[in-house]
């Protein structure tokens, strides 16, 4: 029986080998999470999102039973507001401590209109869901051009947060956060313990954020945001290049904790054709990537959707220059352009999970690794890690167990 | 003149198939042919989608050249009615709260032909149920984003089985989430997660050539 010590210097070397573009011992698997995290503690999504001793218990019991190498999901309760990010990029203090949580206790003390949460505005056993919203209108570009931080904190926050609308409501607001952000603070603390004492490596994470998509997430919804890059070209652009210093900076007021990775998750990644993601999307998120890998840190992308058109692109990132997870995307293809330069992360259909059966499962995870396991290079993971909470776990245990079968090198 | 419009609207012109429709109409044009017209221009765009040569940029900036088009065209084809292939149920499927693949998808069948009865989203199964009865569609469309749909799916899936309805349509899930497992899980007659597939299919449904 290996100590927690032990366990955890070995995983984390697995997915240090992978992200170097070595083969480990074997295939690293980052699990599943989300939604199956509370119904299998027998919790409501209205208690995950909102009691942090209930969540944590949920995490710590499901990381217990369900073991991976990287628990990627662990501590991840709800969806964001991402202007609310940005508004603190200036105060890296405030930033580091509340501008990132992800927490329904968040949500009801800013109010705000872009998210969706269990027991709040939705049933108590819904997934948290972030919907957005137009919160900017095309005329407002230059005043985010000019000052981006000044303009997200002073305008367009009072827009999106009901509680924060006026300056006495958003005054009692930041106080609350405030008194908030220690019981954050400790369950992440508490969270961090006690997966360490089941053998989980610590691998503390910050956010990046492509400008296109945090103007599209946040401040004119995706729809508008289309429809702007043939209307005001010039605009966008401008603005992504004024967005892409307070992403970083945001991103950054985590490097004291110790962070080597910054997760940037993608979204009009696969709404684009090949010119317009070279035009307004691609050069900004490379200067993001880059921007973080100069102070050391190695950017986690997830290509969400398809990223076929624009799988070339990558090339242009120095080599080993951090993680590419795609969820749709053939990972075959991906492995077969990437290899020797980016470590290539998925594979596993969700829905396969979902709907699907141990022995299905065994035989997809045989074939996938026939395939993409030579070389290393290469972790495991589903699509993408939100698993709904009617998820059979024999599935699950199946996946794991596949991986332990058909992952060693 | 009509060329021209159809040309403006595949090659995403904005302004320019908009001012073309109004001076045509302006002109004395037959709207009910302007109309036709801006049809197959979305057909068009939904071909080169599925060729690989538009994306989803396109399929957003085409419809939304559609819609304006439509709001000075349709009230002029008053008293003469438009031909329908064929009616469509079209919700988002309960616990998801998101309506972009829905409403994307819904503007490409409209200007495919299709009647669209919008159920709007976290749509409970007995209200697909009940809309069934009560439209009597030929297709029920569900639309998803998150991975709780799927099971929603099922579900609802399951209640039309048990009000004894799932033979009278036919049923096509669409969203980012859904492939061919969600199709076979769910117990569904068609999978999308484009609008232009999605609508061919629906075609397909149906007995028209997509």
């Amino acid at each position: 029986m290996k100590s927690p010590e032990e366990l955890a210097k070995e995983r984390l070397a697995r997915i240090e080998a992978a992200v170097n573009l070595e083969e480990p011992d074997r295939v690293p698997f980052s699990g599943v999470g989300g939604d199956v995290i509370a119904a299998y503690a027998g919790i409501t999504q209205e208690e995950f999102c909102f009691d942090y001793d209930k969540a944590k218990e949920a995490i710590v019991k499901f990381n217990r039973d369900f073991p991976c190498d990287w628990t990627f999901a662990a501590g991840f309760v709800g969806v964001g507001v991402p202007p609310f990010t940005y508004a603190f990029a200036d105060d890296p203090d405030v930033s580091a401590t509340v501008g990132m949580a992800m927490f329904g206790t968040i949500h009801d003390i800013i109010g705000d209109t872009c998210t969706r949460y269990p027991g709040r505005e939705i049933e108590r056993n819904c997934s948290p869901q972030f919907i957005g919203g137009k919160f900017m209108e095309p005329e407002e570009y230059d005043d985010l051009i000019e000052d981006p931080v000044k303009f997200i904190a002073e305008t367009i926050i009072p827009r999106i947060c009901r509680n924060m609308n006026t300056p006495r409501k958003a005054m009692a607001a930041m106080i609350r956060l405030g008194m908030e952000a220690e019981k954050i603070k400790n369950f992440a603390i508490e969270v961090g313990k006690e997966l360490a004492q089941l053998g989980y490596p610590a691998i503390p994470i910050t956010l990046g954020y492509t400008p296109l998509d945090l103007i599209g997430d946040g401040l004119r919804d995706e729809l508008n945001l289309i429809l702007d890059l043939r209307r005001y070209p010039d605009k966008v652009k401008k603005a992504c290049e004024a967005l892409v210093e307070p992403i970083l900076k945001a991103g950054l007021a985590l490097k004291p904790l110790g962070v080597k990775y910054a997760f940037i998750p993608l979204h009009l990644n696969e709404y684009l054709s090949p010119e317009l993601y070279n035009e307004f999307y691609w050069p900004y998120l490379k200067e993001v990537i880059l921007g973080f890998a100069k102070e050391g840190i190695k950017s986690f992308v997830f290509f969400e959707g398809r990223h076929d058109a624009h799988l070339e692109t990558i090339l242009e990132l120095p080599k080993g220059w951090g993680i590419a997870y795609f969820e749709k995307t053939d990972v075959r293809k991906a492995k077969e352009i990437l290899k020797g330069h980016t470590c290539v992360m998925g594979g596993v259909p969700i829905s396969l999970i979902v709907g699907g059966t141990p022995e299905k499962i065994d035989a997809y995870v045989k074939e996938l690794l026939d395939e993409v396991k030579p070389g290393g290079g290469y972790i495991l993971a589903t699509s993408v890690g939100i698993a709904p909470r009617e998820t059979p776990v024999e599935n699950i245990k199946a996946l794991i167990e596949a991986v332990e079968k058909y992952g060693k090198y | 003149m009509l060329d021209e419009i159809l040309k403006s609207i595949v090659e995403m012109e904005e302004e320019e198939a908009i001012k073309k429709a109004k001076e045509y109409l302006d002109g004395g044009g037959d709207p009910q042919k302007l109309l036709e017209v801006c049809r197959d221009a979305m057909g068009e765009v939904g071909a080169r989608f599925e060729k690989g040569e538009y994306f989803l940029s396109e399929l957003i900036l085409g419809g939304e050249i559609f819609k304006q088009i439509m709001e000075f065209t349709l009230p002029k084809i008053k008293g003469e009615s438009v031909k329908k292939i064929g009616k469509i149920v079209l919700g988002t499927v309960k616990e998801d709260v998101h309506n972009i693949g829905k409403d994307i998808f819904k503007v490409f069948a409209e200007a495919s032909g299709f009647e669209v009865i919008d159920i709007g989203i976290d749509t409970p199964e007995e209200k697909f149920v009940e809309a069934v009865k009560e439209h009597k569609p030929d297709i029920v469309g569900m639309s998803c984003l998150i991975t709780a749909g799927v099971t929603s799916m099922k579900k609802t899936v399951d209640k039309l089985k048990e009000a004894g309805l799932r033979d009278s349509v036919k049923i096509i899930i669409g969203g980012g989430r859904v492939d061919e497992s969600v199709k076979e899980f769910t117990g569904a007659d068609a999978w999308a997660d484009d609008a232009a597939k999605g609508v061919r299919l629906c075609k397909q449904l149906i007995g028209v050539e997509g």
